[in-house]
């Protein structure tokens, strides 16, 4: 019997990281509207990652906005990588928009500690509305780890990571959600839901080989696109991220391994 | 004639991005290099990296200067430096990896130089097979070399790997035939 024709469903548009190394890892780039989960353990690159591929955006038309959980954003612009395509009046035209989310919380009158489904609901709606007004195409929270500490159980992160996903992938609003796990960790995320809702999850981290430490980055899932799942090591220039594949060695499986 | 205008008149025969293996003695080092970084870069208008895991960048950069050749084009990736624990001053022209067994890290410098270069073509230099060969087994060198030629070729960039004859072993000389498009000797006859 002659195989059935499938159709092969259409090419979803991309939101071209300006990362070329991770741009060809992606088979041209994130699909747009994705929420993909950066995940790794302190120093393997995750914030510089992000802001990368914000400055990128908004160098090409796209606003971009970065939510900063953990650190001022004074204190990040000051340790911000000197990129020689970043341009400061990105910033002062507002294409490149920093807003601190204890800010967020504040104007929303969020003080608990400990947040419930009609606080995930509002903070959503906040957000939506920033998007909004903004006309955000590009999206970092870096990190969600500290937003998910606030939700406690996997129901609400789960609610809450579901709902911003959905919002912002309406909005054709590509997203960066940023995971902090300790290098001991098996998982992605520190609650283990994040990765199952999220489009996506690029995983950085420390490689230790023969006494080097090398920092590596691996997309092991992205919805939409083919990737590879490869191993890459990094390196963070001024010239903006850049990959190279893991030497393998000549690594062959021992006979029956 | 002499061991600079022979390697630059061979050089010279190469088509363009090409991958060679430049196999000499090691009393025609320094001539060698003359020959890489005066006549040949200069010429076709090169931007040259040279990638030193042999002896320190500042030895290099001290030759060049009593050889009266400027630096201006020239880039140099030093993976010997740090691990000899030397307090030797960082030079300008010289970005440093850790050690030459971070083999990807090696790569990545010679493409942030290559992309700091964009207005020029480049002649990358890797100084040398034997040197990277004490400290890296013969699977993963094959392999970065592999790489590393396929992309700089992509990137009409030429590759010329040293290899000293003295210190070559059977399988450097078959890794350099495996990634090399030809294979240079430098005879050094007057």
């Amino acid at each position: 019997m002659a195989p059935r024709d499938r159709e092969e469903p259409p090419e979803r548009e991309r939101c071209i990281t300006g990362i070329d190394g991770l741009d060809n890892i992606l088979n041209g780039g994130i699909p747009r509207g994705n929420t993909v989960l950066v995940t790794g353990s302190v120093g393997t690159g995750k914030t510089s990652l992000c802001l990368e591929f914000l400055v990128h955006g908004s160098l090409a038309g796209e606003n971009s906005l970065y939510i900063s959980a953990t650190e001022a954003t004074a204190k990040l612009l000051s340790n911000i990588i000197p990129y020689d395509f970043f341009d400061r009046k990105l910033v002062r035209d507002g294409r490149l928009v920093f807003i601190d989310l204890p800010v967020i919380y504040d104007k929303l009158g969020l003080e608990k500690l400990e947040f419930e489904f009609e606080e995930v609901n509002i903070l959503i709606n906040a957000l939506a509305n920033i998007v909004d007004e903004l006309d955000i195409k590009r999206l970092c929270i870096d990190s969600i780890t500290s937003v998910c500490y606030r939700l406690k159980t996997q129901e609400n992160i789960r609610d809450f990571i579901l709902k911003l996903g959905s919002m912002l992938g309406s909005r054709g609003c590509t997203s960066l959600l940023v995971s902090e796990i300790s290098p001991a960790e098996e998982r992605y995320s520190l609650y283990g839901v994040e990765e199952a809702i999220a489009d996506g999850v690029v995983v950085t981290g420390n490689l230790e080989r023969r006494g080097d430490l090398l920092r590596t980055l691996q997309v092991v899932k992205m919805r939409g696109t083919m990737h590879s799942r490869a191993k890459y090591v990094l390196d963070l220039t001024t010239v903006g991220v850049l990959l190279v594949p893991l030497l393998k060695g000549g690594s062959v499986a021992a006979p029956g391994g | 004639m002499s061991v600079t205008s022979e390697v630059s008149a061979k050089l010279e025969a190469l088509p363009e991005a090409a991958a060679v293996a430049l196999r000499m003695k090691a009393e025609h080092y320094f001539d060698v290099i003359r020959a890489m970084l005066d006549v040949f870069a200069t010429k076709k208008n090169l931007d040259s990296i040279y990638v030193t895991s042999t002896i320190p960048s500042t030895s290099i950069i001290n030759a060049l200067d009593v050889l009266e050749i400027r630096l201006d084009h020239i880039w140099f990736v030093d993976c010997i430096s740090q691990i000899m624990m030397s307090p030797g001053q960082k030079h300008e022209h010289a970005i440093y990896v850790e050690s030459p067994t971070m083999l990807e890290n090696l790569m990545l410098k010679v493409e942030f130089l290559i992309r700091k270069t964009r207005d020029r073509k480049n002649i990358i230099i890797i100084d040398s097979i034997n040197s990277l060969a004490i400290h890296n087994n013969t699977k993963i060198l094959s392999e970065f070399l592999h790489i590393l030629v396929n992309n700089l070729r992509a990137k009409e960039a030429y590759t010329i790997i040293f290899s000293m004859v003295e210190y070559e072993t059977e399988e450097i000389r078959n890794m350099l035939n495996l990634v090399s498009d030809e294979i240079l000797e430098v005879e050094g006859k007057t």
